[in-house]
């Protein structure tokens, strides 16, 4: 009898604490009028998942296309289908370098710290020489590290035997390995299409048009003209793209390019970054002050080539100029780079060039929205991620800003996002697609992805 | 009776007109009497027990017996997170709180105008537990903390009608708080800082209690507000090698703010069996404007924070009803009661944190009491609440819907002699 008591207040208690508990709200996801049963993600590193200065297995994991395509499962989206690195995650970059890590340096000051090292002497080149093509699958992954969109259209595009061809496409070309009169090469577009895809793409490029112009300080890679026949300008390039969806009926979502100078690589060393002591001033001041220029103990605008600065074409730097992450900084420890010798023109981008490639990137964007006016497609503005970066914003209780390593949105190239920035961005374009399509797609929670790991 | 009516029409009308500009509860515990916990925790200017002790000093000296009771009350409470940008929903799995309220009241023989006695309650306090890996785990995983208010008291009948008293209050306490850090190892898994310390504080409470000897009594009483210094807290920091030195492990201070408690009482005879009360609190909760962290040593990842709470100060209303079920010759032997209450959320929006997530409310409680000799009787009550606020928090950027469920079972014993 007592054990019975027991029991029924047990259960009464328990069916209690049950009632306790507030009922989760039921989901109710859905596509609104998109189709996404073949989606395709169209676009460059981002979109194929390059961070840490290289393609890389785990990157590809938590790509821009892979987390978005991810999240569009929920709604309808087949299973992420990818051009898969090695598993060893060495990665590789253009130039068969292997991805970053985070580790100890000593520097030439004989100093310790963490710094960006390459993980092995060197990347995955085999991949560069795998086709990793199968007639009997389609990849829904089409982002290649390097594309612009003047190369969508063109045949050299996957052509090894040109020096200029993309390792990174021909790897997942349908042409297999042409070999030198074996017939021609495909584009980029005509590997997109077919049986019956895309439903639906995620469109991201412009970035490769003004970023490698704006990496080697304005010394080099032309920005891609606006106007142009498809495969020379950036406006009928993607023009004939648009038409091409359009004539398939394929829904889009297209985004803009983000203001590329605002990201680490160009705001990390910064302008007036050089601190002297009495000495180091002194000696400066002897060798400087007859070209006018002087310096004073602690922080001291670098010193830059520039060709129209006056007859020794050399000047300080001025404020919003950008000193590269490219530059040797064990030569600016310790051999005077960016004092007694200023740092040459690869290394910095003075107010001019930067004015001109955040023309480049308006002019670039008007024609974007644009078209995705013309066509329906929903629009990507990522400015409004990227220039909540540079003063940082409070994201879930995680600070988020386009601080090096700690900012914990990019990767350590300084350019690319690592796997929570691109949930982020994936964030954008779901908004996006929800507004224009009146879908009901949840946003990814971006702390569930890696930042910078630490040793 | 009839004389109260409009007192009790007035009394609606005045805290009707008081909803508006005020935003309740904030982390405090309204649990230190089982029979106030059963009218919806109001009966301050009830005086049925020890707990006048408590809820109005100047009422005990209107005892006609020592006493002493012990009494807790665990709470069953649950917390749902819907979070707005992912629709995901995450939970706490929050250990049972246990309030408890223990007293002391000694009535001398000799001077039948004094009382004087000892309680201790524990009338601020949380215990919250997040699910792991929940989206704000980085504003908060675990918050512990617990207020114990020591309060000897006397009471003294300034005459027949009025009695006054006052209490000293020692409020010692501990807190420990946990997050994760976003900073993570080379496996992925992140960083995590605990912060523990005890913490100290003083106070006193004030009462004036009004018995004309009807159907009618009246209470007014004043519970100080308590600074409660943490200045021996610890912080210890789980962090990777490579970050160590940015995260330095060691001492640090704080101090959390508890508010000042002015309450209004009224209980009325409305039948031979019946009783009415009210109580209108006044919590000032203003006090609560930040909580900083002051690390003994900082790093540029590591600076001591200033978290805006904005707390404001707030009214609640509560009232309930008392009725004698079963008595006998040698007395009452059955109680029943029930009450319910309203209280404004002292959080501003923009201002709801996890550790907190506070919204106006309205509750319902029940009691009985058991009187089982002339000395022992045993009371108990329930008390249930749900709660829901939708928020984003302006500091953390924690967008989503808080929804709490508690459910809160008392049970006490008292011994009078």
């Amino acid at each position: 009898m007592v054990s019975l008591m027991r029991q029924i207040s047990f259960f009464a208690l328990l069916m209690i604490l049950i009632a306790c508990k507030p009922k989760a709200p039921e989901n109710a996801y859905n596509s609104g009028n998109a189709d996404f049963s073949k989606f395709m993600t169209i676009g460059d590193g981002h979109t194929a998942g390059y961070m840490d200065d290289a393609l890389y297995s785990i990157g590809q994991e938590n790509s821009l296309g892979t987390l978005l395509q991810r999240q569009l499962a929920m709604v309808g989206a087949q299973e992420v289908s990818l051009p898969w690195m090695d598993n060893g995650n060495i990665g590789v970059n253009w130039n068969g370098q292997s991805r970053l890590f985070l580790g100890y340096k000593t520097d030439c000051q004989n100093v310790t710290s963490l710094s960006p090292l390459r993980i092995s002497p060197q990347g995955e080149i085999n991949s560069f020489s795998t086709s990793v093509y199968d007639p009997n699958r389609k990849f829904s992954n089409f982002g290649i590290p390097g594309l612009r969109m003047i190369d969508l259209v063109s045949s050299s595009f996957g052509n090894i035997n040109l020096p200029q061809h993309n390792p990174f496409f021909a790897r997942l070309s349908k042409d297999q390995f042409n070999f030198p009169g074996s017939g021609t090469f495909s584009t980029y577009q005509d590997n997109l299409f077919g049986n019956g895809y895309p439903s639906f793409c995620s469109i991201y490029i412009g970035i490769e048009d003004v970023l490698p112009y704006a990496k080697s300080g304005a010394t080099a890679n032309p920005m891609t003209p606006i106007a142009g026949f498809p495969g020379v300008g950036f406006e009928e390039s993607l023009g004939q793209l648009c038409e091409q969806l359009y004539a398939q009926n394929v829904k889009a979502v297209i985004a803009t390019i983000p203001n590329v100078a605002e990201w680490p690589f160009f705001n990390t060393i910064p302008y007036n970054g050089l601190k002297l002591d009495a000495d180091k001033a002194a000696s400066l001041n002897q060798i400087y002050n007859p070209l006018g220029f002087s310096f004073v103990v602690g922080e001291n605008p670098f010193m830059i080539a520039d060709p129209n600065a006056g007859m020794f074409g050399v000047r300080p730097a001025l404020p919003g100029e950008k000193i590269l992450l490219s530059a040797p900084l064990d030569s600016v420890k310790c051999y005077q780079m960016g004092s007694i010798f200023p740092f040459r023109n690869e290394f910095v981008l003075t107010l001019d060039e930067l004015n001109e490639i955040q023309t480049r990137i308006d002019q670039f964007n008007a024609i974007i929205r644009q078209k995705a006016i013309t066509y329906g497609f929903a629009l990507v503005e990522t400015q409004n991620l990227y220039s909540k970066l540079p003063s940082g914003f409070a994201f879930n209780g995680v600070p988020l800003s386009a601080k090096f390593v700690s900012g914990g949105v990019f990767s350590l190239d300084g350019i690319h996002l690592n796997p929570r920035g691109n949930a982020l961005l994936a964030n954008e374009f779901i908004k996006s697609i929800n507004h224009s399509f009146n879908s009901n797609i949840p946003l990814i929670n971006a702390l569930n992805y890696n930042a910078v790991l630490f040793p | 009776m009839h004389t109260c009516r409009p007192l009790l029409y007035s009394i609606a009308i005045f805290a009707i007109s008081l909803l508006n500009p005020f935003f309740s509860q904030g982390f405090q515990v309204n649990f230190q009497g089982q029979k106030q916990q059963g009218m919806g925790c109001a009966g301050s200017a009830f005086a049925q027990d020890a707990s006048t002790l408590f809820y109005n000093p100047g009422g005990a000296c209107f005892s006609s017996k020592s006493e002493v009771n012990g009494a807790t009350t665990p709470i069953f409470a649950n917390v749902m997170y819907v979070d707005s940008a992912t629709q995901e929903v995450f939970r706490t799995k929050n250990p049972v709180g246990t309030p408890f309220a223990a007293y002391a009241l000694i009535k001398p023989k000799k001077y039948h105008r004094l009382a004087y006695g000892i309680s201790i309650t524990t009338p601020f306090g949380s215990t919250v537990q997040y699910e792991d890996a929940w989206i704000g785990r980085f504003a908060i995983t675990r918050l512990a903390m617990k207020v114990f208010h020591i309060q000897p008291t006397v009471s003294l009948k300034v005459t027949d009608n009025i009695g006054i008293g006052a209490g000293f209050v020692w409020s010692p306490g501990e807190v420990t708080l946990e997050k994760d850090l976003p900073v993570q190892f080379n496996d992925g898994t992140f960083g995590h800082a605990m912060i523990s310390g005890k913490a100290m504080g003083f106070g006193y409470n004030l009462g004036v209690f009004y018995n004309p000897g009807g159907v009618f009594t009246a209470g007014l009483s004043y519970r100080s507000g308590i600074n409660m210094s943490v200045t021996e807290g610890n912080v210890a920091f789980h962090v990777p090698e490579g970050l160590s030195t940015n995260f330095p492990n060691g001492a640090l201070t704080s101090s959390l703010p508890l508010p000042a408690v002015t309450t209004l009482g009224f209980n009325v005879k409305v039948r031979k069996n019946l009783n009415a009360v009210l109580d209108i609190n006044y919590v000032g909760w203003k006090t609560y404007d930040t909580l900083s962290f002051d690390y003994a040593t900082n790093t540029t990842s590591l600076l001591d924070t200033k978290s805006a709470r904005r707390y404001k100060s707030i009214f609640a209303f509560r009232a309930g009803l008392q009725y004698v079920a079963i008595s006998d010759d040698s007395g009452q032997k059955l109680i029943a009661r029930i009450g319910g209450g309203f209280g404004f959320s002292p959080v501003q929006s923009g201002y709801v944190t996890p550790e907190t997530p506070d919204a106006n409310r309205w509750y319902g409680t029940a009691g009985v009491s058991y009187i089982l000799s002339q000395h022992f009787s045993l009371d108990a009550s329930v008390y249930a609440t749900k709660i829901q606020r939708a928020d984003t928090n302006l500091e953390t950027g924690l967008s989503g819907t808080f929804t709490t469920i508690a459910f809160a079972p008392g049970l006490g014993i008292n011994y009078k002699w």
